[in-house]
Order: structure tokens, then sequence, then C-alpha cells
């Protein structure tokens, strides 16, 4: 008889470490002054330079404070390139965009020598509002339409543990972001959507599994035939997640300053996703169940 | 080998070769013909071959014709190099794949060749004021599309090949520019409203004002700095004591030879508008009752009313200077009184002049005003410095996945690691064979979907070994690892379609790129482990002889 794992007796020890996180990333995200809303959502400024000569962080905060303009200033690239991204946020909804970029434009170029503008981004606070209010409506809807495909292709009590897992993952990622600091920008909505993919992959492998066994009628209780399922997979959800994880972890090293927290959100997700599949997902289709043969 | 699977592996064969030879001009070098003015000096030669190292292009010049070989020349390079001095036109020439097949090269995005990106949103709520009542949906399509028919003609003015530019949502119009550094230029020509106004002519003041300056000024031409002419507009204003219910502005008229436009000379107008722009429904080029040509146009009905009190009796004789964003482009005069809405400019125009006023006419009247509320920049090294990085990521990620194949599943990996190259070659094929542009977060789901791309060989695999630890031939482990693992695959790659799918739908370019990306390699990463993998499985276990599997 092969080996297998309990995993729905430790399901609290998973909780308490969903729990822990979420306090931790919540603190944190408190502490750092809220989410970092990128300028996608906000409407602002993001101004790449490139300076002749060197130039330090230091030097361009002065000149821009000088100026009373207040900005991120972050070097990108390699040292020697003297590349630097320089974002302001807008300070309130009737600011004139076009103006500060003019404004913000003339101060670096009068202040430094030989400066090349590499990139403009600016956007303005309608398009902001635009964004975040469809970045939430696409994540729900896809929720809703990953629920429906499931409840369809299996039954209820299965899609309702995926998304309870699709919501912990979710929650997660976004509360990560918050905790590490990570810009959320679009690219970040589209890697926390992508992560949910992702996560439901694993959890309909182990529901597949969960599936076919319950056919073979043995005497088994539904937890044994649920531990017996993820104990069976396991060794595929880890190993796809490996081979996923080896991409993004590329992606995370050589991708440069335009994939890196792209890719970072994506490593958190994935580990997170596949934690969740093994974890969250299949406990709460045995609490549906049970719910369900209380209420018959 | 049976006869089945000599037709799959034949089958498999011209997909891959379609494949390859679909790619081709997207990973090859491609041909920049660049064409120089018979004016062009040594140092406009020297300037574009600056633009092209020697060291990763190759730089044939001929006569006034240059020929730059090499990788990474795009739109954008095209429309950048376009823009240098002496240079008159240049082409990219299709490389010989595009003219042999339906092959087509992969459009980048802008973060990735470098452009300008616009976002302009159509303030409705004027004309709502205007009107007094809500617009609806197809009216304000209808706005839309005048005004994106108008924007179009106004960038082909400046020569930028293949913009794009196209509504988003019903009040807003994207527009993309590749090559375009600096959108300033093109910004204040596409984001103006373009306001044109008939104004009647002031035919006393006017004089008085051409006389001072004939006395004050003569000699010189009017200076064609803004801020100059501003000066020298209060001096004659202050001369001549103009009254407060007139304004002074200029006459432009046309440079032949570099096409600018240029001050000619003053004119005095009343300040009260006449007739505005957006009175005038529609304008067009025919001819006149002596068949000569002139600009005809419509007015709405609200605008009649307007132009019959303006071409009254009291006016005739009387000037109506056609006036577009305060500068004075033509004023002929009034001679009848016109009731229908239906009115002729006449005079003796040439052809040129003639379509040329329609056209200033007709692209005056922007239905709407134009904000600019999103900008987005990159230049052309940002964008190279991506691509390369981009490329650098998916080797050293495939590499590390095939590797991880190869040392996990040995024999099988190979199959898996041949099957994730093929994939490869195959999303490149269907992105350049559909169109798609590829976007920096495009290249991110395409290294992403490589890691994934293994996934459904791994489920088949586990599957494989599962039923082989239950003592089945190789030849049955794997048709029922295969059968079994099938639904598992579609299951799970259906829902990361469907958030994908979900993903396309949102506005912005870049995440429809993802998207697009995402959803090819599961289509295709589907394809090659369900059919391709399978095949390979089935033919080397076709031989009955075979004992054990390396897996």
């Amino acid at each position: 008889m092969e080996k297998i794992i309990p995993f729905i007796k430790y399901r609290f020890i998973a909780y308490a470490i969903t729990i822990t996180l979420i306090v931790i990333f919540s603190l944190q995200t408190y502490r750092n002054g809220g989410f970092n809303w990128g300028i996608d959502f906000v409407g602002g400024i993001k101004l790449t330079v490139k300076f002749e000569q060197g130039v330090d962080t230091a030097q361009i905060r002065k000149v821009l404070t000088q100026n009373k303009i207040s900005a991120v200033i972050q070097q990108v690239g390699k040292e020697e390139d003297n590349e630097y991204l320089i974002s302001t946020k807008l300070a309130s909804r009737t600011e004139n965009v076009e103006e500060s970029t003019k404004e913000l434009k003339t101060v670096i170029q009068s202040n430094f020598k030989n400066v090349e503008i590499l990139s403009i981004e600016t956007v303005g606070p309608a398009i902001g509002d635009f964004l975040k209010k469809s970045a939430g409506k696409l994540i729900a809807l896809s929720i809703i339409i990953m629920t429906l495909y499931l409840a369809f292709r299996f039954e209820l009590k299965y899609s309702i543990g995926a998304m309870v897992a699709l919501l912990h993952d979710v929650i997660l990622s976004i509360l990560f972001c918050g905790f590490a600091g990570i810009e959320i920008n679009i690219p970040i909505v589209a890697a926390i959507l992508t992560i949910y993919g992702y996560s439901v992959n694993d959890t309909i492998i182990i529901f597949d599994r969960v599936r076919e066994n319950l056919q073979i009628k043995t005497k088994q209780t539904f937890i044994d035939v649920i531990d017996k399922s993820i104990t069976q997979t396991i060794s595929r959800t880890l190993l796809t997640a490996l081979t996923t994880l080896f991409a993004v972890f590329a992606l995370y090293m050589i991708g440069g300053e335009g994939l890196n927290e792209f890719a970072s959100v994506l490593l958190f997700g994935i580990v997170i996703g596949t934690y969740s599949s093994l974890y969250i997902a299949s406990p709460f289709v045995l609490y549906w169940e049970k719910l369900a043969v209380r209420k018959a | 080998m049976t006869r089945g699977l000599l037709y799959k592996a034949i089958f498999i064969i011209c997909i891959v070769c379609f494949a390859v030879m679909l790619i081709l001009p997207t990973i090859g070098e491609n041909t920049l013909q660049i064409v120089l003015s018979q004016t062009s000096t040594e140092q406009d030669l020297q300037a574009v071959k600056q633009r092209f190292p020697e060291s990763k292009y190759k730089v044939v010049v001929n006569d006034k014709e240059v020929l730059v070989e090499g990788y990474n020349l795009n739109v954008a390079v095209m429309n950048e190099i376009k823009r240098y001095p002496g240079v008159v036109d240049a082409k990219l020439l299709p490389h010989w794949a595009e003219k042999a097949l339906l092959a087509k090269k992969i459009n980048l995005g802008l973060d990735l060749q470098g452009g300008s990106y616009l976002v302009l949103q159509a303030n409705y709520h004027k004309i709502e004021e205007k009107t007094g009542k809500p617009l609806t949906n197809a009216e304000k399509n209808e706005i839309t599309e005048q005004a994106l028919e108008l924007l179009r003609n106004r960038v082909d003015k400046f020569g930028v090949a293949e913009p794009s530019i196209r509504p988003k949502g019903n009040d807003a119009i994207e527009i993309q520019l590749p090559g375009v550094k600096d959108p300033e230029s093109v910004k204040k020509a596409i984001g103006t409203t373009g306001r044109v106004e008939y104004r009647l002519v002031d035919d006393a003041y006017t004089q008085k004002a051409n006389q001072w300056l004939k006395e004050h000024y003569a000699g010189k031409g009017l200076p064609e700095d803004q801020l100059e002419l501003n000066k020298l507009t209060d001096t004659i204003k202050n001369a001549i004591a103009l009254p407060d219910s007139l304004e002074l502005l200029y006459y432009y008229e046309r440079n032949p030879q570099t096409a600018k436009l240029f001050p000619a000379y003053p004119i005095v107008l009343e300040k009260k508008v006449a007739l505005a722009g957006n009175d005038i429904s529609k304008a067009w080029v025919a001819p006149d009752e002596y068949q000569q040509l002139a600009v005809h146009f419509n007015t709405t009905p609200e605008g009649a009313a307007k132009f019959a009190e303006v071409t009254s009796e009291k006016n005739h004789g009387r000037k109506l200077a056609i006036v577009i964003d305060d500068k004075v482009r033509s004023a002929p005069s009034i001679r009848v009184q016109i009731n229908t809405g239906q009115a002729i400019i006449q005079g003796d125009f040439t052809y040129e002049e003639v379509t040329a006023l329609a056209r200033i006419i007709k692209e005056g009247a922007l239905p709407v005003d134009l904000k600019i509320i999103e900008e987005r920049t990159v230049g052309p090294t940002l964008g190279i410095d991506s691509i390369q990085s981009g490329v650098k990521a998916f080797i050293v990620g495939i590499a590390g996945v095939m590797l991880f194949m190869l040392i996990y599943y040995k024999g099988a990996g190979i199959i898996a690691d041949i099957g994730l190259l093929l994939n490869g070659i195959f999303m490149l094929a269907l992105l350049s064979w559909l169109g798609f542009t590829l976007t920096l977060p495009g290249i991110a789901g395409f290294i992403l979907t490589m890691g994934m791309a293994v996934d459904a060989n791994v489920i088949i695999y586990e599957r494989i070994k599962e039923e082989l630890r239950t003592g089945k031939t190789p030849r049955a482990a794997v048709a029922q690892g295969f059968e079994r693992a099938f639904w598992t695959i579609f299951d799970s790659n259906i829902t990361t379609l469907l958030s994908a799918f979900v993903l396309s739908q949102f506005g912005t370019g870049p995440i429809k790129g993802f998207a697009v990306t995402l959803s090819i390699g599961i289509i295709s990463s589907m394809f090659v482990a369900l059919y391709i993998t399978k095949f390979i499985f089935e033919t080397i276990t076709s031989r009955g002889s075979l004992k054990k599997l390396s897996i």
C-alpha cells in the first residue's frame, strides 16, 4: 500500500500560516503607507532620462525639491548608463497633467546639461479611475467565469473550493504587493490574473483525481479520498510549479526593470497558488460537502 | 511504422516547415532603403550613416540611395530616419519570405520599437450643454468617427508610416505613432480643435495697419517667431488706435518651397464670430456655374440662420475671413445673401488651392473638443534594450526547463524538449501569421508559457509512470497515460484560457498583448503535447519489442 500524506489533518497549520501572512502583510502595507498605486491608476508622470555626466539621486532630488516637485527617483539599468526613472503622482485630481509634464521637463533640462529623455508616460486622473474600476471588474468577472466552468465540468462543491483558493491567492498577491512596496500597475494586475489561472490548473489536477478515485467504490471516507488524491498528484503539482518557476525566475533575474516587479509577483503567486491548491481548495470542498449533508 | 503513423509524420513535418517559413522575416535580417534628395549634402549622408554603425549594419551607398541591412530595422526606425535632413523617403524592403509566402513580420509594440502613444478624450459635455440634451451612444459614435477621420488626415500630413488611430471605448481615441520620439509637434496639430471661425473684415483699419507697416517696416518680412509677431501686433495696435471691438490678426500664406505657413500681411477683423466651425457640416470641391473650381459647403440648420444674417445686404461687398487657429487663411467677398445653408467660396483658385481650402474648412470642423489624457513615449534604445533582455531571459528560462526535463525524465525528457522547441516555433509563427503586436508584457507571456508548456508533459508522464507501476506494458501505459491525462489537461488549460480571455478585454494595449501570447501559447502547447509528443511516443512504442520506457 502506498503511503498517504494526511493533508486534511494538517489543514489548520496551513490556515495559521495564511492568517499570519495576511496579518504580517497587512501590517507592513499599513506601515508602508498603504498600497503603492502606480500612475496607471492614480494618474501622473513617469520620465526616464539619461544624463551625460554622472549624476546621483540626491542631486536630482535637490533640484526637484527646489522647484517644489515631489518625485520618486530611481536609478535604472547599469551604473555607468546614468539612467534614472523619475515619477510623480498627481497631487490632486484637478492638476493639469500636460502642464506638469512640461514643467518637469523644463526643470530637468534647464538644470542638467545634455539630458536625453528616453521615455515619457503621462496618465490623466480620468483614465486612472477607469482602469482601476475595470481592473476590479475583470478580477471579479474571471473568478465568476472560472467558477461557472468548474461547476459545469465538475460539481458545485468543487467550484466553491476552487473559488475560495482563488480568493486566497488574489488577496495574498495583492497584499504581497503592499508588503513589498511594489507599485501596482497594469502589468501587476495581469500577473495576478495569470496567477489564479495557474492556481486553478493545479487545483483541477487534484479535483480530477478526487473525482476519479470516488468512482472506485471502496469504504473510504471522503477525507481519505482527498488525501489519497493529493498524495497521488503531488509530484506533478510540484513539478509543474517548478518548471514554471524556472521560466519566471529567468524573467526575474534578466528581464530588466520593465519585468522585474511583474516577475516577482508571479514568483510569489505561483508558490502561493500551489500551496493553496494543496491546503485550501480541498478542505473547502469538504466543508461544503459536510454542510450539504447536514442540510439534507 | 504503420500507415497511420506515416501520414501523421508527414502532417507534422509540413506544419513545422510552414511555421519556420512564417517566422523567417521576423528573425532574419531586413533591408531599409533610404532615398536622399538631390540637394542633400555630404553631411546629411554622414548623419544617416552614423545612425547605422557599420559594426551592426551593412550600409551600401549608391548615388542618392542608401541601403541598410541588419536586425532591428522596423517601422519606427524608418519613421525616425524619415525625419533626418536630406532624406526624402525611406522604406523597408520586404523579406523574400514575405514576398514568396504568406509570412509576415511580427509587429512590435511601441514599448519595444519606440514611439509615442496618445489617448485623446472627447468632451461631449460641451456639446450636450449647448444642445441642452444628452447625446445618445450612436450620436457619440458618429462624432468619434468624424474626429477619427480628421485625425487620420492630420497625422498623415506628418508622414508617419503605419500610425494606428482607433477609437477606444465610445469617448476616447488612441493614437500610436511608431518612431516619433518627440510628439510635441504632432500633439499640437492633433490635440487642438483646430478652431475655425468666420469673421467680418474691417477694411478701413486693415488699410491703416498695412499703411503703418509700409511706413515703419518697409522691406522687411513679418517675423515668423510668434513672440516677436505678438510684440509687433501690440505696436501696430497702439499706432493705429484699434478699437476694442476689433482684433488684428495676420493673413497667412504658404511658402511654395517649404510648404510652411508664414504671416503675409496684417488684417483687422471684428471680434464677433459670425459663424463657427461647427456650424459647417460639409465642404467639398466642385465647379461653380462658370465652370470654375470653388469650395462648396453646407451649414447646419443653426448655421444657416447665422449665415443668412451675415451675408445679408448690409454686408455685401465686405470680406468674410476664414480664421483657423487665429490665422486668417482666406477672405472671400460677400456678394449675395445665402439663405439655403449652402454656399460656395469663389475666387481665382488653382486646383491645389481650392482643395486645400476645402480641407481646411472640413478639418476645422473637428466636431468635439479632444483632450490628451494619456501619453507614453519610449525612445528606440530603451526598446531594443527590452528586446535584448527579453531574449536573454527567454534563452535562460527555456534552457533551465529543458535541462530539468532531461535530467528528471531522461529519454522522455528529450521528447518533451523537442516538443518545447516546436512549441516556441509554433507560437512565433502564430503570432506573426495572425498579425499580433508583440509587447514587453507579451515577451513575459511568451516566457511564462514556455515554463507552463511542459506542464502537460509532466501531467502525462506522471500518469504513465503510475500506469507502469501497476505493471502495464510500455505501450499500454503510454496509451492509458495520454487518454487519462487528456481531460485533466483540457480542463486546466481551458481555465487559463478563460483568464487570458478576460485579460484581453482589458482596454490597454500591452495587457492585450500579454493575454494574446498566453492564449496562443496554451493552444499551441496543447497541440504539441497531445498530438506531436503523443505521435513520437506511439512511434517508439509501436515496435512491440520495447520492454522498458526511459521515463
